[in-house]
């Protein structure tokens, strides 16, 4: 599903190039719960946002489900985002101006989707991540874990085939983070989801079926 | 999906309220102002466009030169040109000739003063269309002594009676037989009549010499050219033909004359000549308030395009998050666009209460005649519809583009910054808003300045405490000289009444007695020009405050005087004195008849001062019946004189209605449309203004509060409110600053061309510059100053706590 061949990432500052991605190589196949790992400031983020074409990268080659990424307009991009890719990211990022119901409804939006239809399945979300009590709140009104459930459950809405998750249970409590694990591994198991998280807990870690191990932009071998 | 636009463009516009009312507040005046202003522009540009051939319609436009000089322009041309031109050119369908005529009507017991009066061929209804409502038009005009009214003028007369056939009475000497009605004349119409009479009773009285010479002025004339006539090829043969016609018999002279076609539609707002129907339009007002039309609609846009894209960076995040949930720019642009959809929609309606509200106001502000029926015109909302399209396009489009751009990983990454070119984006526009509004300030000041200079000047001639009415027009022409001696000295014995005078013209207006052809005894005709003549009394020029410069004044103890005439100076320059000296005792011509220069007086301004001194000539009419002038005493309550007048006037002169009016007023009267749009300006200077400031304030707001941080830190640091409140307002000053500079030269070059309008003018000193743009400056400062007082005095403990 995913390819990545000799990934290099670099910023020019000044004379000098920062490398932020060295060298990377990773096949990812379908259906693989991976853990990325490692210390602040290693790439994680940056690796997973390479992966998820939401960054460039400067040198390599990368092809996602065939399609070589690098020749992809943005309109294509797009395309694979709403079909294919589900985002939760590190901080949360709901959009302020919208009830926690519609945005979890956003990605829906642009699938051409029933209204009915739609609200059914947010629904049916609402009541699985326990927040149907929430749906008419403002994000500014929940807590930073509530909040971070919401963006769960709206990467998850679209039923994804690759799920990217930074640091999902960051901001919640343990409870709460080992439930969002067996949710991962229930929908990598039986829906067949690819799911790429990357996490600083161990335990966590241990739910995926490879982690991968980033130091200095490099992967550990 | 559209549901979720208007469900998020809603929500936008209720939590961001401070930049949901600054941009509907702002684009409702931008269009509420625009509306008003295109509603007056389309009123002017009306006339005469309901004659259904109008664009076949000219009239022969008359320019007369002595030696070779330009010496005077006429709306109406000389008695001979419309047969002349009927006769010579097949494309000439149809000529009307009409010339004015003043009087007492009476019909019964009723009687009236009718100034809107012509004498017209019967070729002037069909011409210009109009359908009778009583009697028949065919040939309604070709008997003498016929005459058709307008409905109006028919139920003043004769009520509810059928006028068809009645006789109505002219100064109660002649009777005329009505053979139609006519509806009135429309408001947009430039030649406004009440009553018509047949031309050929003028030709009873004037002789068939009023179809022929080329010597008379005064007749309007209109032709009518078939279709397809090449108007610039039939003007030029024209002249050709008039110069082999009347060419010879000038040259003489050493004067000619020319013919322009005037379209009918221009006439209204590009013709100013002597003995216009009425006073008409300016087409250079007009266009110059379309420009401020266009200049505040720019500035509300420029406000939703800054205020937009200044809070971009607040949507970056959705902008990012919604991209990466699969949202195509497209559908973002759409988001986009329906918010400012929504604004504009808002607008429109809000303008549109506004116009409402406001209409009454404006009219009694500026002088126009706006009403309702303009919700009638389907002009007025198709502006409306034009504006709501214009904004939601012109002004969305820019921003919807922008914030679609915004790539997800620089917004969730969190770097995000404000870019330098949006910035500079912003000043720039914020720099046209400025620019405009000074060049709209400093043309407000300076059509004030030039009005208060024009009322201020010295007249030479003295035109207060006057009260003029118009002579008696019923007279026994036997007794009338004796009547009017007793008349005079009843009322000089009255308390408070110092003179009495008799002339053919008081001061307002250009005098309707033109002379060409005046000359010295001995010099050829090719000598001869042109001069104003104003028949006056004995104590005109004493009691009108005129100087005489050299000789003297008619005097009762000369009976020759009678075949005297004096000059003003500038009569003197044209008729080529040297000085004043030269011209004492020489002779001249004066159609025929010879008079003696007995004396100079001062040039005084007969009219306002956008026209030049004149040259005049004054000759004795002690007995004229054009106007009478009544000088009373500085404080003697003049409504006592007018009801003494009135009561003497009707002993005096039965049969003629009492019309009177205050000389100042009458004068003042030139100065209308001067003010009317100086008022028009200034209004909307001002509204561009506030929509301007409306712009800085959602500017400066939104800035500061993106500064709060900084702000904290450096007030923790030691920076004092003074040093802050320079530091946040600097950056606002600056392109105020630039707009000045861009704003000056281009409001020099317009006022240079708007004073052209005016032979008397200020100057343009720098104050006039200098002032408003400081006035503008106080107004930037102030309204930034409510926005970065706030943010300099605010705890910084708090403002840094918030992170
Ligand atoms: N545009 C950039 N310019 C310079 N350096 C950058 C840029 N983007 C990222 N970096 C650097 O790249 C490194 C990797 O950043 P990244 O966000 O991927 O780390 P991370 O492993 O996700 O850390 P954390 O666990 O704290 O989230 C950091 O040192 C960061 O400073
Ligand atoms: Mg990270």
């Amino acid at each position: 599903m995913i390819e990545l061949k000799n990934i290099f990432k670099w910023v020019n500052q000044g004379a000098n190039k920062t490398f932020l991605l060295r060298d990377i190589n990773l096949t990812i196949n379908e259906g693989e719960l991976i853990s990325i790992m490692g210390p602040s400031g290693s790439g994680k983020s940056t690796l997973l946002n390479v992966i998820g074409m939401l960054d460039g990268f400067d040198e390599g080659e990368y092809s996602f489900m065939g399609n070589s990424v690098k020749g992809l307009k943005e309109k294509q991009r797009s395309q694979l985002y709403k079909e294919h890719i589900g985002f939760v990211f590190q901080a949360y990022h709901l959009i302020d101006e919208l009830t926690v119901f519609e945005n979890i409804e956003t990605p829906l939006l642009y699938q051409d989707m029933k209204s009915s239809e739609r609200k059914a399945l947010v629904a049916d979300v609402l009541d699985r991540f326990n927040i149907v009590g929430k749906k008419d709140l403002f994000p500014t009104q929940l807590s930073g874990g509530q909040q971070q459930l919401v963006g769960i459950a709206r990467a998850l809405i679209g039923k994804p085939k690759l799920l990217l998750a930074d640091e999902p249970t960051g901001n919640l409590n343990s409870k709460q983070g080992e439930e969002i694990m067996e949710l991962f591994k229930k929908l990598n198991k039986e829906d067949g989801v690819t799911i790429i998280q990357v996490t600083h807990s161990e335990k966590n870690a241990e739910y995926g079926s490879r982690i991968i191990n980033l130091l200095d932009g490099r992967i550990e071998k | 999906m559209i549901k979720n636009y208007f469900k998020i463009a809603l929500r936008n516009l209720f939590k961001h309220k401070v930049f949901s009312f600054i941009n509907i507040f702002g684009l409702s005046i931008g269009i509420a102002a625009f509306l008003l202003i295109v509603q007056f522009v389309s009123h002017e540009t009306s006339y005469d466009k309901f004659e259904e051939n109008g664009d076949r319609i000219y009239r022969l436009q008359q320019n007369r030169y002595n030696s070779g000089k330009l010496t005077t322009q006429w709306a109406a041309g000389a008695a001979g040109v419309g047969k002349a031109v009927k006769d010579a050119f097949p494309e000439v369908e149809a000529m009307a000739k009409l010339t004015p005529e003043e009087g007492v009507m009476s019909y019964g017991e009723k009687k009236f003063k009718e100034k809107r009066m012509f004498f017209a061929t019967n070729s002037f209804l069909p011409m210009f269309s109009y359908k009778v409502t009583k009697g028949k038009l065919d040939n309604a005009l070709t008997d003498p002594f016929t005459s058709v009214i307008t409905e109006s003028t028919s139920k003043k007369y004769f009520g509810n009676e059928d006028p068809i056939g009645k006789l109505i009475s002219y100064n109660k000497i002649d009777n005329y037989k009505i053979t139609a009605v006519v509806p009135d004349v429309p408001e947009n119409s430039h030649l406004k009549f009440d009553l018509l009479f047949s031309f050929s009773t003028f030709l009873k009285f004037a002789g068939p010499e009023s179809e022929t010479t080329f010597d008379w002025d005064g007749y309007y004339t209109y032709i009518k050219v078939i279709p397809g006539t090449n108007a610039q090829r039939l003007e030029n043969k024209i002249k050709v033909y008039i110069d082999k016609k009347v060419g010879p018999e000038y040259k003489k002279r050493n004067e000619s004359v020319e013919y322009k076609l005037q379209p009918l539609h221009d006439i209204h707002l590009y013709s100013s000549y002597m003995m216009e129907a009425e006073v008409n339009g300016n087409g250079q007002s007009v266009y110059f308030l379309l420009i401020i039309a266009v200049f505040i609609i720019i500035i509300a846009w420029i406000n939703y395009i800054n205020l937009s894209t200044a809070r971009a960076i607040d949507r970056a995040k959705e902008v990012g998050v919604r991209k990466v949930m699969g949202s195509y720019r497209s559908q973002l642009i759409a988001q986009f666009m329906f918010e400012a959809l929504l604004i504009n929609l808002f607008s429109v309606v809000f303008a549109f209460v506004l116009v409402l509200i406001s209409l009454p106001l404006f009219n009694s502000l500026t002088g126009n005649e706006l009403n309702f029926s303009l919700l009638l015109q389907w002009q007025f909302w198709l502006t409306l519809v034009l504006l709501f399209a214009g904004g939601t396009l012109l002004a969305g489009l820019y921003p919807a583009f922008i914030m679609s751009s915004f790539k997800p990983i620089t917004v969730l990454k969190g770097k995000f910054t404000r870019s330098k070119q949006g910035t500079l984006l912003r000043q720039s526009l914020v720099i046209i808003q400025f620019a405009a509004s000074v060049i709209l300030m400093v043309g407000t000041f300076c059509v004030y300045k030039q009005v208060n200079f024009m009322q201020s000047q010295e007249l030479g001639v003295n035109i207060e405490k006057t009260l003029v009415f118009g002579g008696p027009n019923v007279i026994d022409t036997a007794t009338y000289k004796n009547r009017l001696k007793t008349f005079k000295t009843d009322l000089l014995s009255v308390p408070g009444i110092h003179k009495v005078i008799t002339s053919t013209a008081v001061p307002g207006k250009k005098p309707g007695w033109n002379a060409g052809g005046i000359k010295l005894v001995e010099d050829g005709d090719e000598k001869g020009n042109q001069y104003r003549i104003i028949g006056i009394d004995y104590d005109f020029l004493e009691a009108y405050g005129i100087q005489v410069l050299k000789g003297r004044a008619f005097s009762e103890q000369f009976p020759t005087d009678k075949k005297c005439v004096l000059f003003n100076e500038e009569a003197i320059k044209l008729m080529g004195f040297k000085n004043a000296e030269e011209a004492l005792n020489r002779r001249i011509d004066f159609w025929g008849d010879q008079y003696t220069i007995i004396g100079v007086v001062s040039n005084h301004h007969q009219e306002g001062l956008r026209q030049p001194y004149d040259a005049h000539i004054f000759r004795l009419t002690p007995n004229t019946s054009s106007y009478f002038s009544l000088k009373i005493e500085k404080n003697k309550d003049p409504q006592e004189i007018i009801q003494i007048a009135e009561k003497k006037w009707a002993e005096f002169f039965p049969g003629n209605p009492f019309e009177y009016f205050f000389l100042d007023d009458h004068y003042e009267e030139q100065y209308k449309a001067d003010k009317q749009f100086g008022k028009t300006f200034g209004l909307f200077a001002l509204l561009a203004i506030i929509v301007a400031c409306l712009g800085l304030l959602g500017l400066a707001s939104f800035a500061t509060t993106q500064r709060t941080k900084e702000i904290g830190i450096r007030k923790i640091s030691g920076a004092s409110i003074p040093q802050l409140l320079m530091l946040l307002t600097k950056d606002f000053i600056k392109p105020v600053l630039i707009s000045f500079i861009i704003a000056v030269p281009v409001t020099y070059y317009l006022l240079q061309k708007w004073l052209q309008n005016y032979a008397f003018k200020i100057n343009l000193s720098p104050l006039l510059f200098i002032l408003p743009a400081l006035l503008i400056l106080i107004i930037a400062i102030i309204t930034i100053s409510t926005q970065t007082l706030k943010a300099a005095n605010a705890n910084p403990v708090k403002s840094l706590r918030t992170e």
